[in-house]
């Protein structure tokens, strides 16, 4: 396989943005190698896992499994877009305050989705929260603060699963 | 305790605060290794071995060396130094004589770009002549076995543990008089259980860059579980005094285990000293498969005898571990799962014996659980064969044995206090108050209970902390938060021991130069050891501020209080001095800078040779025992046998919840990932040794749509005395008992009994044809 | 390797010639494999530009003539009245996840022809015809005639799907997608499509290397499950780590009386 390159003209995030890279260039690698946008993350490059999730014309894409020269003129919104003027999006601020964040790795992939969900429906079910995050994996927290806070954002009542607090107990 | 020397002042303990680093991940910009870059960096390629067991006969780089653009080939011709690895010395970051396991590495290259460096693999030629292999226990155990490890004698060994052929190690511990008691039992059930490897699927491959200076000193900008151990490893590995060899820990994306040090560190640090050049070594999803560890696969025989009235009298365990190519973690893993094969009982005869041994597949190592998840599946599902056997209700029979204050736990050592009651009636009190749930269509429901202990104290750890010139705090230990919330918890304390909103403690991160010593972020350890040593280097900090006070103050120390927000008064006045001005003293006047530090080694009390003959265990003192109990529902397609499981919950003594939000998550995830080793994770090698389940696509871990909606945390606190916050730990626990409930569901919903992980919808059909063919 | 996005079916015709040409439609199977190194063509040909590879139009009979460029998202979107479209729209829906579906096309899953898809078994189910184009001009082939070995189709070199023709089915009747695997999103271990009402058509995929065709079964019980025995001991699934072959066998006469039963009544699966 030869490296020649060639030339892309990208839109992410709103800026254009040049790409001189060979053919099978991913989008991720493109991301992550050439515009150092280092937040959408590289978990299984065969996409799986979700953690290389970008907004694509105003959809949910893998980037790993997107070719750069394939992207043309379409919008790319990385993670890296999706915090206003305010700091971090209202998704994003629901996610931390939820406890729902532990390593971190998956979740720049979630808010993508999420925020693709809140943009199409601002008041999603739980089934549809669940199933519009059915492409994301997560290893360390079960999914259940990730969903409480999605239902919070989307005002649901709390769930039957919300915790009481600790008890304190003595044997 | 003494209320002076009791670490809690103020309000950050037990608030759910969201991570320090929470913004940063939401963000993107939380800094992983993959995501270090650095001028003129590398990048690596690993060649690894397509054959499970061969002898390394010649090597040919010098086409790779030519080509333009590689910088550093490694080679096993190039390492003399001696064998590394962990309690047995077996292993060497690339294949010297011989190659053990498929996937191996054989050489690594340094090349300017990854494309570079993969034609220079592709340049290298080894030639092996190709030996039999040994895939399963029984292959390796059976006579005239092909050996891996012709050398095993001559090994180094930190701890003896026998072994030799391929039998990496053993051990037992034995208490009372096992035939004896059997021979009292009305009731005897015995069963043979296996497990499976597992893998720990951290979204986060491991991976790192290795930096050097113009001396030759390297740094590692690394994802792992201790940069001490990375250190230590690369150090010996190399051949480097530890002072040569910096370990600097990125944001972590998950660890489970599996991010202990490891050859592929040591790899990159080589290349770097050798190129003169940073280095990336990061591997695929593929490698991450096919080279570092897994889960131990596991063969457990377990007997258990009870009297008719219920009381269990005695057990025998016989667990023979599946340790792959090399020792890495086996010996421990053993130790521990012979541990806690007995359970949270008072059994009185108790032999655990086992052994660990070499296959030519991928090492098997530290994983959540840690042997436990093996011996639970099997010692869990068979306390419940029991209960069926006595005709006793499951949960009864575990609280009629269930270990009480003043126990001991299995090896002698004294239990305090021990709430596996409460767990127990906490989840079966919930289950029975929740709504009911309809039973999926066609499917039958059953509901499982089980109970596990576990260990949060063990090896030694420090922390330092330090008043800065503005009053605030700066705080360092050595312990990597891997994303359970350790950074956050070690601010939670010391914060709260000053009565200081956790802002204005700063928390360095870890790096070998400057933390203090840390084992591992590892065996539920965190919380218990390096928040022991946090709150009591904060206490004595407190003391030095109180000093300075009482001389500001003009007053005796009997008659200071620590004040909200960074102050000191005299009690029943307004007067007080803040810590910044107690900083200024101390820098300018008298005293000098203020900075204190606690360091220790687990101290608790170890096993007692009089109650128990414990023989070749592979790990130092141990203990903080925890206490849990699992309820789950499920649905069991009678026509396919899929389980789904509907509903969870979970009881967890935490003994203090420093962040209960964190003990929660921890709790749901550990369940989630015990539930994907119960249902549908397995590695699978094919006859050849090759790894057929190497992608995600094939290696399936629970999704969002395979979870139930409903886990529910009961997060119980029965304070550890020896603690001066009170708090246990909590990581492993979850994982522990959800593949026992489950199997238990199983069997109340079906009447089938499983005694194989995972339980896929085949093997439950399965059962289901048998129990009906025996009918 | 070299890259192409011709805005003409002629333009793509005349680039698919070169030498291991092969199209570039959604990505979704195709990049992965080349991540993976499985698949290293010297020259790709996006399908993305070409306006007659797209839309979605209802027929006058109830059915779908669907451009090959149709994205699993946009089938899954319908909620059609016709057995055929339901069938279809329930199928994509069960199609991996919400980012793979709104990248994935039918024409890249049809021409790729996995074993362990889900869109062949839902096609040959329903009868849809797949309308070719080649430099030679196009024709159509029946789904039933297309799938004709692992990962081989009626498709000649050259040769790309325009869009797949799907009939509304007999009036009345209903449709069912019955997939079995380890987790949701996965790749079926056994599937079956029913189209139909007294009696239903029947595609079973995950037990051979191409979709089996059970036509005209009777909507019961007995029948259904005797259809499925029957195929159960005349088939030759595979096994693999998902499944054995021995398990596949044994749970097909009971999806296929799923399958076939919630097509008669109408119940979604």
């Amino acid at each position: 396989m030869r490296t020649e390159r060639v030339h892309s003209l990208l839109q992410v995030n709103g800026e254009a943005r040049d790409l001189l890279a060979p053919v099978p260039t991913t989008l991720l690698e493109a991301l992550r190698d050439s515009f150092e946008l280092t937040g959408s993350k590289r978990g299984c490059n065969h996409g799986v896992c979700g953690a290389c999730t970008v907004l694509i014309d105003g959809r949910p894409a893998r980037a790993c499994l997107m070719l750069a020269v394939d992207v043309g003129d379409r919008p790319v919104v990385t993670i890296e877009g999706i915090a206003d003027a305010n700091g971090l999006s209202a998704v994003q601020r629901a996610l931390v305050a939820s406890g729902a964040i532990q390593c971190g790795f998956c979740t720049p992939g979630f808010v993508m989705s999420l925020t693709d969900l809140f943009s199409r429906d601002p008041r999603p079910s739980r089934e549809a929260i669940r199933t519009a995050l059915s492409g994301n994996l997560c290893r360390c927290s079960g999914y259940v603060k990730i969903v409480e806070a999605a239902e919070r954002l989307a005002g649901l009542p709390a769930g039957p699963s919300e915790p009481s607090g600790p008890e304190a107990t003595h044997g | 305790m003494d209320d002076a020397r009791t670490a809690s002042r103020g309000p950050a303990i037990g608030a759910s605060l969201p991570r320090l680093e929470a913004d940063d991940k939401a963000s993107g910009r939380a800094r992983y290794a993959d995501d270090v870059r650095l001028p003129g960096m590398l990048h690596a390629a690993l060649l690894t071995s397509p054959h499970a067991h061969a002898r390394i006969v010649a090597r040919r780089v010098a086409a790779a060396r030519a080509i333009p653009g590689v910088k550093a080939i490694l080679t096993g011709a190039d390492l003399t130094g001696p064998l590394g690895g962990g309690i047995v010395k077996d292993e060497s970051m690339v294949a010297r004589d011989k190659v053990r396991y498929v996937g191996e590495p054989v050489a690594a290259v340094a090349a300017v770009d990854a494309a570079t460096a993969q034609r220079a693999l592709e340049a290298i030629e080894i030639d092996y002549e190709p030996l039999v292999p040994v895939l399963s226990i029984d292959e390796a155990l059976a006579p005239g076995a092909p050996i891996l490890h012709e050398g095993f004698g001559r090994y180094v060994k930190t701890i003896e543990g026998g072994g030799g052929g391929n039998v990496v190690f053993e051990s037992s511990i034995i208490e009372g008089d096992v035939d004896r008691a059997f021979g009292e039992c009305d009731v005897v059930v015995e069963g043979t259980f296996e497990t499976q490897a597992q893998h720990h699927v951290y979204l986060e491959t491991n991976g790192c860059v290795a930096d050097v200076d113009a001396s030759g000193r390297i740094t590692l900008h690394v994802t792992c579980q201790s940069v001490h151990h990375v250190q230590q490893r690369v150090a010996e590995e190399l051949g480097e005094p530890m002072a040569r060899i910096r370990a600097i820990a990125t944001r972590v994306g998950g660890g489970f285990g599996g991010k202990h040090a490891s050859g592929i560190h040591s790899i990159a640090a080589w290349l770097a000293r050798a190129a003169r050049r940073p280095v990336k070594l990061v591997l695929s999803r593929m490698q991450d498969f096919e080279i570092q560890r897994s889960r131990h696969p596991a063969r457990i025989w377990i007997r258990t005898g009870a009297r008719r009235d219920g009381t269990i009298l005695a057990r025998d365990v016989r667990i023979t571990t599946d340790g792959g190519a090399y020792a890495d973690e086996s010996p421990p893993v053993l130790a521990f799962a012979l541990l806690m094969s007995r359970g949270p009982y008072r059994i009185a005869h108790v032999r655990a014996t086992g052994r660990a041994v070499y296959t030519n597949k991928l090492r098997a190592g530290s994983f959540r659980g840690f042997g436990n998840p093996q011996a639970s599946f099997a010692a869990e599902s068979q306390i419940d064969e029991l209960a069926a056997a006595l005709g006793i209700d499951p949960v009864a029979l575990r609280l009629q044995n269930a270990m009480r204050p003043g126990d001991t736990a299995f090896g002698g050592q004294p239990v305090a206090s021990c709430v596996l009651q409460a767990c127990l009636e906490r989840v079966r009190d919930a289950q029975r108050a929740a709504p009911p749930l309809p039973v999926l269509p066609g499917r039958r429901r059953g509901i499982g209970f089980a109970a596990m202990s576990h260990v949060s104290g063990l090896m030694g750890t420090a922390a330092a902390v330090q008043l800065r010139t503005d009053g605030s705090i700066a705080l360092s230990t050595g312990c990597v938060d891997l994303g359970q919330g350790a950074d956050t918890t070690m601010v939670q304390i010391c914060a709260d021991a000053l009565a200081l909103p956790v802002e204005r403690v700063g928390y360095a991160p870890q790096d070998s130069d400057s933390s203090p010593y840390n084992w591992k972020t590892a065996g539920s350890r965190s919380t218990y050891m390096t928040g022991r040593a946090v709150a009591v280097a904060t206490v004595e900090l407190r003391d030095r501020l109180f000093d300075h006070a009482a001389e500001l103050l003009e007053c005796a120390r009997a008659d200071l209080e620590l004040r909200p927000d960074g102050r000191v008064g005299v009690k029943g006045v307004p007067m007080e001095v803040s810590f910044k001005q107690i900083a200024l003293r101390s820098l300018f006047h008298a005293g000098g800078p203020i900075a204190t530090s606690h360091g220790f080694v687990f101290d608790g009390p170890g096993f007692d040779p009089k109650r128990a003959a414990v023989h070749q265990l592979a790990f130092a003192n141990l203990g903080v025992y925890t206490y849990g109990a699992h309820c789950v529902e499920v649905d069991v397609d009678p026509g396919t046998g899929a389980v789904s499981v509907r509903r969870a919950w979970c009881a967890h003594d935490v003994g203090r919840a420093i962040n209960p939000g964190s003990c929660e998550g921890q709790i749901q995830g550990g369940f989630v990932q015990g539930m994907g080793y119960a249902l549908t994770e397995a590695m699978q090698w094919n006859a050849e040794g090759w790894l057929v389940t190497a992608t995600l696509a094939d290696y399936k871990i629970p999704g969002i749509l395979d979870c139930p909606p409903e886990i529910h945390p009961i997060v119980l606190e029965d304070p550890d005395p020896t603690h001066p916050v009170g708090a246990k730990g909590i990581g492993e626990p979850s994982l522990v008992g959800a593949a026992p409930a489950i199997a238990n569901a199983i069997r109340q919903a079906t009447g089938a009994r499983l005694h194989r992980l995972p339980m896929t919808p085949e093997r439950v059909l399965d059962a289901l044809d048998a129990l009906e063919a025996s009918r | 390797m070299n890259y192409v996005a011709p805005e003409t079916l002629e333009a793509a015709y005349r680039a698919l010639q070169a030498d291991e040409a092969v199209c570039l439609a959604g990505g979704q199977s195709l990049v992965a494999m080349m991540n993976l190194g499985l698949a290293a063509p010297k020259q790709l040909v996006s399908l993305r530009r070409l306006a007659a590879l797209r839309g979605l139009s209802e027929q006058l009979d109830g059915g779908l003539r669907i451009g090959a460029m149709t994205t699993h998202a946009e089938l899954a979107g319908l909620d059609p009245k016709a057995a055929g479209p339901a069938l279809i729209a329930r199928t994509a829906r069960l199609v991996a996840y919400p980012a793979i579906r709104s990248r994935g096309t039918i024409g890249g899953s049809v021409a790729l022809a996995d074993p362990s898809a889900d869109y062949p078994v839902a096609l040959q189910a329903a009868d849809a015809s797949i309308e070719i184009g080649g430099p030679d001009g196009s024709r159509r082939v029946d789904a039933r005639d297309f799938f004709r070995g692992l990962f081989e189709t009626a498709l000649n070199p050259g040769e790309i799907v325009i869009a797949v023709h799907l009939p509304p089915g007999p009036a009345g009747a209903g449709a069912a997608y019955e997939k079995l695997s380890l987790v949701a999103g996965d790749f079926a271990i056994v599937s079956v499509a029913a189209i139909g009402r007294e009696t239903v058509d029947l595609a079973v995929g995950g037990c051979g290397p191409t979709p089996i065709l059970l036509a005209g079964v009777a909507a019961e019980t007995d029948a259904l499950l005797a259809a499925g025995r029957a195929l159960a001991a005349s088939c030759n699934p595979p096994g693999d780590h998902r499944a054995s072959a021995a398990y596949r066998r044994r749970v097909l006469p009971e999806l296929i009386r799923r399958a076939g039963l919630a097509a008669r009544h109408g119940v979604a699966p």
